[in-house]
């Protein structure tokens, strides 16, 4: 191709949906909501997993809690035909995420994998993307926060400890990724089966109502869920293309 | 146009002028201490100690991350506006009346664009590394993100920054080389380095006005296009309040408009001080009121679309925006800023009252105020109430905060107080243009000597 | 510059130069101590830098045993996983469960032994060694076994299963002391006494939710704190949406609305104490509307006479039509569960109304079922069941400690003084036993007015094993084992009762030396129990397999045939529940319950617990009281408005928070907060409700009727901002979470819209 078609090729390709086909995997997440609890084993499994600090009562209670998955709750109704709903809700990692635009030093970006990457040691803290992001899933550091020791001792060598002026977000557990790819590819290069990597929260919740897996491969238990005629995606209509499906909870 | 600058004759604007610069009174030097003191105590301290601890120092929290960081600097952009708008569209419109201002005018423009960038670095969670924003060549092989509407916002506000100090510095050259031959020691050693060797030659007017004219054909649009791209910080992002394609008029006229009341507010302090009061009279007070008032009314017009358009749209996200903006928790700062901003200045229709200056004073630090508060406001409000209500927060600003925003306006002044005493705060040549040419009287002849 | 000569210069340049030098090694030598990338030369087997070891245990944050798998680096634990072989747990964990790290590493450890520092009860310890200690404790001990006084010694622990309970068991008799006490605060004692009723069973059913198609809980909170929350978590998920073309239906009948009956499709705000009432209402409906077929129909029929439904609709609350419609369901649908528990059981008609809910269950011929109650067989560990210790026990015991009948009270790991209401009088009476030791963890209200204090490790620094209960409908065992180093000087629990078993002279009994080295022999008779299979390898192969695999099961099964008595028929009857106080004075009923952060209040010292926020309210950091919103508008109460609740034996003061869903005339505090003690993160932060409830009784278990106290609410005018993360807890019609189902429009636009993009590479 002369150089021109190809670079036509290139720009078209950028600029229509369907980019990402050229991911390695494409990891989604899958939502049940009927089953659901609220019980937010998944907020204190991802708080274990990623470092994520305790900003202690006085910084709660000036908004700045830090919560990379956090439960959101929704009343319907009053006593006595009053419920409630749950809705986990954690960094929607958008093909086409408003985040990743406004950053200027691009400190997130879309890595191959079609995960929205945050680049600690890039993040100059301007805050941009927490405002850009729809589902308000961006936490900054505002302080150093630190551990009372000894629980330093639980904090996990495999992701970084941010300092105080970078913004974090869920990251899809980016760290047992990257692990279950290396060791796939020690494994006679054979690629990252389903099942095989789950998010902290994806791990430990007790009703399974979280999935998560690579909607490449057909056969995953993601692609179906993906698939149910149930699944819908939240704020869909600004179009940011999410990767975390919801299932509708049934009215029965 | 007849001013009442035609009784002064062309040595009285030169006397008048360079005394304003060499001599400085006890006044003066205590004015600079108080805000050099006070820019070092409540901009520079707050800020070392937010560096220090982090920007929770400051009172931005979730969903609050910006705050009135951002809010100063849109503000101090804002201001910016108005040496743009008189010294280049006046300029170019020939008005006679923006020739005793503009000097100052362009300079408050300056020194607003300084502590704009100043507030860039308080604003930033890391600034030792703000520099990564800016596109040069590095060892990461990492260029910035061109398809931010903040990097537009990096481009465009170096671009005016440049622009505009070229364009002061231009400008003046001129009345450099006035007070180069006026004065003595070491004032003229700077003035002599500062004129680049002006002699006054016709080809050097033409060609310093036409180089002015240029440049200030070229200021014009990128005036509008920064507060436009400022005005993309929010209007690219889909915050419900926030995404609204008035956004960029609403900034322009917003920041051409509290501009405008900052340029009377400056008058008004340099009448006092520097003893003008025959350069900037009752002409131009009435003339920058009309200004004020019209696009006050623009300003009206823009804020009522706003508010019509998130009724008429129906959807939850905007109209619980408005709701919160009109009645929610800073709903008492958003009917100051309808006061101040829409109400107040409609006084401006009596010509009694745009020639009186201390009301003109009072109104035009109301309407900064005012606009303050709806940069304030945009913020706040909105990134109160985003798509999901499990999220919604309140923002309350911190002490450090506020100090520094303090602050900011004593660094302005500082940076001003320094510039009078350097620039010649009124320009001087253009002053001139708007007197009688003084008549030429024969020389008288030497003894001896052909004439 | 002065001139200077060459000899002066040269002198100066050798100063100086010397100078310089001195300098430089004087920095050289004061530099930070060089440190090592890889901290050991040689190190300990199990170090791999980089790589991770996974050690299987047994989580011991809650009474229910889920295995675990605790993901270690280094010697340090970094996450605890549910273990994925486990039955209970299968993979999963609760949140409470991944926080055990946090009590691991917990800044406000007990790091030594320590005894009391001169008179008095105010809490100031001394550090000791662990031999004087072990001979202060263990030489009393001793002289109190050989002066055949041993039954001045009382032991006091949390529930414990499985090799642990035996041993105290054993330790105990050795002693000759029959004061064996176990006590937790949410053991279902009128569960347990309702099976025995109805069943003739001292073991606890298994409960199948995955397999269940209807599930009627009255009051258990069975997702968040009723017997096995993660068990029954993994059911609730299974039976909703695991099984193609079937979904289960949840109810959930109780005055609060707890997580169950969030996650519920039905919520019945029943008046609390009437939900055994409700329950025979739905029995006499589903007798008299012929859907039981049973030969025993007549005595049932006769014992449910007064229970029509309009009389129970009187009584309960519950709309009669909502009452036949739920027994026709719960009789239709095959399998359907009933289940009860929580505020239900804890009323003065507790026993009865969870033998009512048996009844039920009976009737829909869920008994015995896949998807209804399985009977468990004989658990392979001993139980804590039969030394649990209902309130009125610990009254007693609190008496005989003020009669001067106790001389020495061991604690492991209760803490009655937080858990028990004032009442109960424990404090003063454990004022008047001359030594007490405590075996906890952390100094919390019951460790801090112990004389001698021996610390356990944590869970995760201890071997031990469980035997959950219930079962599985199978036997199911596990064996938790140390993950990590010890951290401090502290001693297994076991290891501790071995030593002084040791030192009061009962060796020839108890000759273990470690409690490793007791387990194994324990589990060496289970080994022996074992098929062809297990014993085709030998013991110690045996062993290490259960630890690998963290789990341990045995296909025996409970019975499945059951035949009723007919003496229980006619015993059945739920009386109306009583209350503390009169009508007027307390207007409110008080509903304390286990908050999902910090259970009992053991969470509480946690500070990922402390800034989880409260499932249903978000709430961080603080204790709330629970109000109806009309109750509120009259009251004109809006949140975090400080009320008093004053209770006939006590006072609190609390913030309130509105809640859409709790009865108009009932208040509801969390439990878990209001430490005296016990941590930095834990003291002095919010109320504990146990402090006002009334010594109301359960009559057939004597265990406190926790719901059945009556309160009065009293404005203060005080208001304080309730920390919470949640903003505003309404969708305003934004559709965040939707809905699908019959009946139910559809609302969003876009319905499947994901852009599938085939892959032709």
């Amino acid at each position: 191709m002369s150089f021109f078609s190809r670079f036509m090729d290139g720009w078209r390709k950028y600029r229509k949906p369907g980019y990402y086909e050229e991911f390695d995997y494409h990891w989604t997440m899958a939502i049940d909501l009927d089953k659901c609890t609220g019980c937010e084993a998944c907020m204190t499994a991802c708080q274990a997993e990623n470092n994520i600090p305790v900003v202690g009562e006085e910084e709660v209670a000036r908004g700045r809690e830090m919560q990379w998955i956090r439960v959101e709750r929704y009343w319907e109704g009053e006593y006595p035909n009053a419920k409630l709903n749950f809705i986990p809700m954690m960094c929607q990692h958008c093909d086409a995420a408003p985040c990743e635009t406004v950053c200027p030093v691009a400190a997130t970006y879309h890595n191959q994998d079609g995960l929205n990457a945050q680049i600690y040691n890039r993040c100059i803290g301007t805050r941009a993307c927490a405002v850009y992001c729809p589902y308000e899933v961006r936490y900054f550091n505002y302080y150093d926060h630190g551990w009372d020791s000894p629980l330093e001792q639980q904090l996990n060598p495999d992701v970084t400890v941010r300092g105080k002026g970078v913004m974090e977000k869920c990251t899809f557990c980016i760290q047992r990724i990257r692990q279950a790819k290396d060791m796939a590819k020690d494994d006679d290069r054979r690629r990252v089966q389903d099942g095989e990597v789950q998010p902290a929260c994806v791990q430990t919740c007790p009703t399974k109502a979280l999935v998560f897996g690579n909607r490449k491969d057909r056969e995953s238990e993601v692609y179906q869920s993906m698939t149910d005629p149930r699944n819908y995606r939240v704020l869909d209509e600004l179009n940011t293309d999410s990767s975390v499906f919801y299932l509708k909870k049934v009215d029965a | 146009m007849t001013t009442e600058t035609f009784k002064l004759g062309y040595n009285d604007i030169h006397d008048d002028v360079v005394r304003s610069i060499v001599k400085t009174g006890p006044k003066y030097y205590i004015a600079l201490a108080t805000a050099g003191s006070i820019t070092l105590l409540c901009f520079f301290f707050p800020w070392f100690y937010q560096l220090y601890y982090g920007i929770g120092a400051a009172g931005m929290n979730h969903p609050g991350v910006w705050g009135t960081y951002l809010a100063s600097f849109i503000f101090w952009i804002g201001l910016s506006h108005s040496g743009t708008l008189l010294s280049c569209v006046l300029h170019l419109t020939n008005s006679s009346w923006r020739k005793a201002m503009y000097r100052s005018a362009e300079a408050m423009t300056l020194f607003s664009l300084v502590v704009a960038a100043t507030y860039v670095m308080v604003h930033v969670g890391r600034p030792w590394f703000v520099h990564w924003a800016a596109p040069y060549p590095n060892q990461m092989e990492l260029w910035p993100n061109f398809r931010s509407p903040l990097m537009f916002d990096v481009m465009a506000i170096a671009t005016y920054i440049t622009g505009s100090t070229i364009f002061i510095y231009m400008g003046s050259i001129p009345d450099f080389a006035a007070v180069r031959d006026r004065t003595s020691g070491w004032r003229n050693t700077m003035y002599t380095l500062l004129s680049l060797g002006w002699r006054g030659t016709d080809k050097e007017w033409h060609r310093l006005h036409w180089a002015y004219t240029f440049l200030a054909v070229l200021i014009i649009p990128l005036a509008v296009s920064v507060h436009s791209i400022v005005s993309w910080d929010f209007a690219m992002s889909i915050v419900p309040s926030l995404h609204q394609t008035i956004f960029a008029p609403y900034f322009v006229v917003g920041a051409i408009y509290s501009g405008t009341a900052g340029i009377v507010t400056v008058m008004f302090v340099l009448r006092k001080t520097m003893g003008f009061e025959q350069y900037i009279t009752k002409v131009h007070f009435d003339n920058l009121g009309k200004l004020l008032l019209v696009l006050s009314l623009i300003w009206t017009y823009i804020n009522g679309v706003e508010l019509f358009t998130a009724w008429y749209s129906g959807t939850s996200e905007e109209y619980e925006a408005l709701g919160y903006k009109l009645f929610g928790y800073y709903a008492w700062l958003y009917w100051e800023m309808i006061l101040f901003c829409a109400v107040a200045p409609l006084l401006m229709f009596s010509t009694r009252f745009r020639t009186s200056f201390v009301p003109m004073l009072i109104l035009s630090i109301a309407i900064n105020i005012g606009m303050f508060t709806e940069r304030f406001l945009i913020i706040a409000t909105s990134l109160s109430r985003q798509y999901l209500p499990d999220a919604w927060g309140v923002y309350v600003p911190s002490l450090v905060e506020i100090s520094i925003m303090v602050g900011s306006f004593a660094l302005f002044t500082t940076l001003f107080l320094v510039f009078v005493k350097i620039f010649p705060s009124v320009s001087m040549y253009e002053v001139k243009e708007t007197m009688a040419t003084p008549k030429m009287e024969p020389l008288a002849p030497a003894s001896g000597s052909p004439a | 510059m002065p001139n200077i000569d060459r000899r002066e210069f040269l002198k100066l340049v050798g100063a100086g130069g010397v100078s310089v030098g001195g300098g430089f090694m004087l920095r050289e030598a004061n530099k930070d101590q060089p440190e090592y990338l890889i901290p050991h030369v040689l190190a300990p087997e199990d170090f791999s830098s980089g790589l991770d070891t996974f050690y299987n245990s047994v989580c011991s944050m809650c009474p229910a045993g889920c295995g675990i798998s605790v993901r270690t680096r280094e010697g340090r634990a970094k996450k605890i996983e549910g273990n994925p072989a486990h039955p209970v747990s299968q993979g999963g964990l609760c949140t409470l469960g991944q926080a055990g790290l946090q009590a691991l590493y917990n800044p406000d450890r007990l790091t030594a032994p320590m005894r009391r520092a001169g008179a008095g009860d105010a809490g100031s310890f001394e550090e000791i060694t662990w031999e004087q200690g072990l001979k202060q404790v263990g030489d009393r001990l001793d002289l109190l076994r050989a002066a055949r006084r041993g039954n001045r010694v009382a032991l006091l622990t949390q529930g414990v299963r499985g090799h642990l309970a035996q041993l105290l068991e054993s330790f105990m008799r050795q002693l000759g002391s029959s004061r064996l006490l176990h006590y937790d605060f949410d053991h279902p004692h009128t569960l347990y006494a309702a099976n025995q009723q109805f069943f003739g069973e001292s073991r606890l059913p298994y409960y199948d939710l995955a397999n269940t198609r209807l599930l009627l809980s009255f009051g258990a909170d069975y997702l968040n704190n009723w017997i096995s929350p993660v068990h029954h978590s993994l059911g609730f998920g299974e039976s909703r949406q695991s099984r193609p073309d079937v979904r289960a239906r949840f109810v959930q009948i109780e005055p609060r609305m707890s997580i169950s009956g969030a996650a519920a499709d039905e919520w019945i705000p029943a008046k609390p104490g009437t939900e055994g009432i409700l329950a025979l209402g739905m029995a006499h409906h589903i007798v008299a509307e012929g859907n039981y077929s049973g030969a025993d129909r007549g005595a049932w029929t006769t014992a449910l006479a007064d229970y029509t439904p309009d009389a129970v609709a009187e009584q309960t609350g519950v709309p009669a039509t909502t009452i036949t419609r739920l027994a026709d369901s719960f009789a239709d649908t095959a399998p359907s569960l009933a289940i009860g528990g929580g505020a239900a059981g804890n009323h003065s008609n507790g026993v009865d109304t969870l033998v009512a809910v048996n009844a039920l269950n009976y009737l829909a011929a869920n008994i015995g079922q896949e998807g209804g109650l399985v009977f468990n067989p004989e658990p392979a560990g001993p139980a804590s069941q039969q030394h649990q210790a209902s309130y009125s026990a610990m009254v007693e015991l609190a008496e005989a400690a003020r009669q001067g009948e106790i001389d020495v009270l061991i604690i492991n790991g209760t803490n009655p003084v937080f858990t028990l209401p004032p009442t109960a009088e424990f404090a003063e009476a454990l004022a008047q036993i001359p030594l007490v030791v405590s075996l906890s963890s952390f100094l919390d209200e019951t460790t801090a007015l112990a004389d001698v204090i021996l610390p356990s490790h944590t869970y995760l620094e201890s071997w031990g094993d469980d035997f959950p209960e219930p079962g599985m409908g199978f036997s199911v065992g596990a064996v938790s084992q140390p993950v990590v180093s010890p951290l401090y000087n502290t001693r297994g629990t076991g290891d501790i009762i071995l030593d002084l078993a040791r030192r009061m002279g009962a060796s020839s009994v108890i000759p273990w030396q470690s409690m490793e080295e007791f387990l194994k022999y324990g589990w060496r008779r289970i080994y022996q129990r074992g098929d062809a299979q297990t014993l085709a390898q030998d013991f110690d192969a045996f062993w290490t397999s259960v630890l690998k695999a963290g789990a341990w099961g045995e296909t025996t099964s409970g019975t499945t045939a059951f035949s009723l008595n007919p003496d229980v028929i006619a015993s059945i009857g739920v009386a109306p529940p009583e209350f503390s106080g009169s009508e007027e004075d307390y207007p409110f009923i008080l509903h304390p319950y286990l908050s999902a952060n910090f259970h009992d209040g053991r969470g509480a010292n946690l500070p990922w617990m402390q800034e989880l926020p409260d499932p249903m309210t978000s709430v961080v950091y603080g204790s709330w009281v629970e109000v109806n919103p009309v109750t509120a508008e009259q009251m004109e109460l809006s949140e975090g408005d400080l009320v008093d609740i004053q209770s006939p034996h006590g006072q609190l003061r609390v913030p309130v928070f509105i809640y859409p869903a709790i009865m108009p005339n009932v208040i509801a505090i969390p439990i878990g907060q209001g430490h005296g003690e016990y941590g930095r993160y834990a003291k002095d932060r919010g109320v504990n409700p146990i402090e006002i409830l009334s010594p109301q009784l359960e009559p057939i278990t004597g265990n406190l009727a926790s719901s059945a106290t009556r309160v009065s609410l009293t404005a203060t005018g005080g208001r304080v901002k309730l920390v919470k993360t949640s903003g505003v807890s309404r969708d305003l019609g934004r559709d965040i979470v939707q809905h699908t189902g019959a009946g139910v429009e559809v609302s969003s636009a876009v319905d499947n819209s994901i852009p599938i993009t085939e892959v032709t590479t």
